[in-house]
């Protein structure tokens, strides 16, 4: 492999890892304080992704449907979380198997919306040229998401570490019966967090579309990302969500370069081994319940 | 007691008559329906094994029987093995790689184990779309031949019927045997049963491996159904499908999987050809089933029908035995079972217990 393959492959997959960073960290955080599995996290980031679409093509800009995208994904996890997962709070798998059949009627419905075929939303215009990095002509755009998976992990630290919110959350995540009983209105805590997740899931979507393209399946492709992202970091923990991304993205680009039948297969051989050594993840630890 | 028994061994005769007599009643249509809520059924019998009797809920099980399906593909139609040769080649393919995938489950359980078995899937789906090679890609793999003795649609009921009887009789077997009844203490009381003396992860690794075997027995009937092998098969779409047809019919019945996986083969049969969007009334038929009967439609007919029986016929124990869940409820937390027996009993006031969330990520014992 030449150096400047390696430069590609590197940047290539830490950008990537920045997008899975942008959705398993909702994911990894409404697992960590409410113990949801949200198995619809996909179908939230393929359906901002189809909004955002729609309003590009209302003649609307890269930010305005990435914005769109966000808030009316926002406004559906709102509906699910208030509507549906409240119904059956604290019953574990009822949670997660709601999920999966609330995925498989969005993929419907995304499907009798936005069609069968694949489709590439434009970059914006802002960042749709290249610059030269390490002896390789890169694209803007990919450094505009390693930008803002940096930007949205330095937010969610500061938020977690030094905020009362984060604070609450933090508490929350270690002995939830506890904050309940110091006062805190739970339900709404949970509820909050859920909607941030499903707003960052939609906000990917939209730049997903750019990276990745929308398809039908988009949905259980990009899950199964965040699942092994949250797997290898260890659920609930933004460190693991961090190195998982990344750990994820450089596995999956040079995968794909070098053998690109067995990308898969090698994106599992390090799950299969913290699995069996570590099978909280990296930095996955015990909860107090 | 005896009366019900009676009716009991009644309703069984009647039900394989019934499964006897159908080729001669009905159209070849509803026929092959019929075969396919046989394998589909059998398929969700495989994850009611685990899920319904070990309380390990999957959403990987059509990655074991993608396995399955595409070994006996690859053996007969790539290297040109006699067909049963291929499909005692694939099913030994399964158990190898279902036993490979449980030694990463073995220390999980709840959610966690559900999260691990569709990422499993997953990969399993995305191999069989990369190595095209080997499984043909998107195109999936042709040429899947039946049975020379059961080409014909009845004739390939016939030997589904037969495959799959002998797969519940199976079944049925594991689930009342010493092993069957520590799978299910597994379920209740996983770390009580550690004490007692018993091997946790060796429970859990054996019926994981078990169930991947029968699922594989499903796939190699689907393949030979259709005699062709293709991703969706494979994808996690299908695994939930599996499982909702596990939830619907009853998890921890032998009889729920099949009349899921009767519902299932309705609506994607005939359903499907007047109502366009039939996935969306499958997805609503899975999240109504959560919200409203989390014990199926067997486990309601137990709970509201025939438990009532036994009482008016004097098996109280027994009755209770229904009502309190030892029959089956992977799904059902003990405090679901007391909310559905108060309901039952007509009494509205729900026990109220301190909601202790249950340890998810349960490191190995």
């Amino acid at each position: 492999m030449s150096g400047r393959q390696f430069v590609l492959l590197t940047l290539n997959g830490i950008s990537f890892g920045a997008l899975l960073f942008l959705l398993s960290s909702g994911f990894t955080l409404i697992f960590g304080l409410m113990r949801i599995v949200n198995l619809a996290h996909g179908s939230f980031y393929l359906l901002g992704g189809y909004v955002g679409l729609t309003l590009m093509q209302g003649g609307q800009s890269f930010w305005v449907a990435m914005v769109g995208g966000a808030l009316a994904i926002a406004v559906l996890g709102f509906v699910v979380e208030r509507g549906l997962l409240l119904r059956v709070r604290g019953r574990t798998m009822p949670e997660v198997l709601l999920t999966v059949g609330l995925s498989l009627i969005f993929a419907d419905l995304a499907l009798a919306r936005w069609g069968g075929d694949p489709i590439l939303l434009d970059r914006p215009s802002q960042f749709a040229g290249t610059v030269e990095l390490g002896g390789v002509t890169y694209p803007e755009f990919r450094l505009l998401v390693l930008a803002l998976g940096v930007l949205l992990a330095v937010l969610m630290w500061v938020l977690q570490s030094r905020t009362r919110i984060g604070a609450i959350i933090r508490a929350g995540v270690d002995d939830r019966e506890m904050v309940s009983a110091l006062g805190i209105n739970v339900n709404a805590v949970f509820t909050g967090v859920f909607v941030f997740g499903a707003l960052l899931a939609g906000m990917t979507g939209v730049i997903g579309g750019v990276f990745l393209s929308l398809y039908p399946g988009a949905d259980g492709e990009i899950l199964n990302f965040a699942l092994v992202v949250v797997i290898l970091g260890g659920l609930g923990d933004l460190r693991g969500a961090i190195v998982g991304s990344l750990l994820v993205g450089l596995i999956d680009s040079f995968g794909r370069s070098l053998t690109p039948s067995l990308s898969y297969f090698l994106l599992f051989a390090p799950m299969a081994l913290i699995l069996i050594f570590r099978p909280r993840g990296l930095f996955g630890r015990a909860t107090v319940n | 007691m005896n009366g019900l028994r009676i009716i009991k061994w009644a309703g069984l005769a009647a039900i394989v008559g019934l499964a006897i007599a159908l080729p001669y009643v009905i159209s070849s249509f509803y026929v092959n329906m019929a075969t396919q809520m046989l394998f589909f059924g059998l398929f969700a019998l495989s994850i009611n094994l685990i899920a319904g009797y070990g309380g390990m809920v999957t959403l990987g099980q059509a990655g074991l029987l993608g396995i399955a399906g595409y070994g006996l593909g690859i053996f007969y139609t790539s290297y040109a093995l006699p067909l049963g040769v291929s499909a005692l080649l694939a099913i030994i393919s399964t158990i190898v790689v279902a036993a490979f995938l449980g030694l990463m489950l073995v220390r999980a359980s709840g959610v966690y184990f559900l999260m691990i078995t569709l990422a499993q899937g997953m990969v399993v789906w995305g191999i069989a779309q990369r190595l095209t090679t080997l499984t043909g890609g998107d195109n999936g793999l042709r040429g899947i031949a039946r049975p020379p003795f059961a080409i014909e649609y009845w004739s390939y009921y016939y030997f589904s019927l037969a495959v799959v009887a002998l797969c519940v009789f199976m079944i049925a077997r594991i689930v009342r045997s010493p092993f069957g009844l520590s799978l299910k203490g597994v379920r209740e009381a996983e770390t009580r049963m550690a004490p007692l003396g018993y091997d946790v992860k060796r429970i859990k690794l054996i019926a994981f491996t078990i169930s991947g075997a029968f699922a594989g027995v499903a796939g190699l009937l689907l393949a030979m159904y259709n005699n062709f092998f293709s991703p969706p098969s494979v994808y996690v779409k299908a695994s939930a499908e599996g499982l909702l047809m596990s939830i619907l019919g009853g998890v921890g019945t032998i009889t729920g999987a099949f009349v899921g996986s009767g519902v299932f083969v309705f609506v994607t049969n005939y359903v499907s050809g007047y109502m366009e969007r039939w996935p969306t009334l499958l997805g609503l038929i899975f999240v109504l089933t959560i919200l409203f009967a989390p014990d199926g439609v067997v486990g309601a007919w137990q709970r509201l029908v025939w438990a009532p029986l036994l009482r008016r016929f004097g098996a109280a124990d027994e009755a209770e035995l229904i009502e309190v869940g030892v029959g089956g409820g992977g799904l059902l937390s003990d405090r679901d079972r007391k909310v559905l027996k108060s309901a039952t009993d007509g009494d509205s006031a729900v026990p109220e217990e301190p909601s202790k969330p249950v340890e998810e990520t349960r490191a190995g014992s």
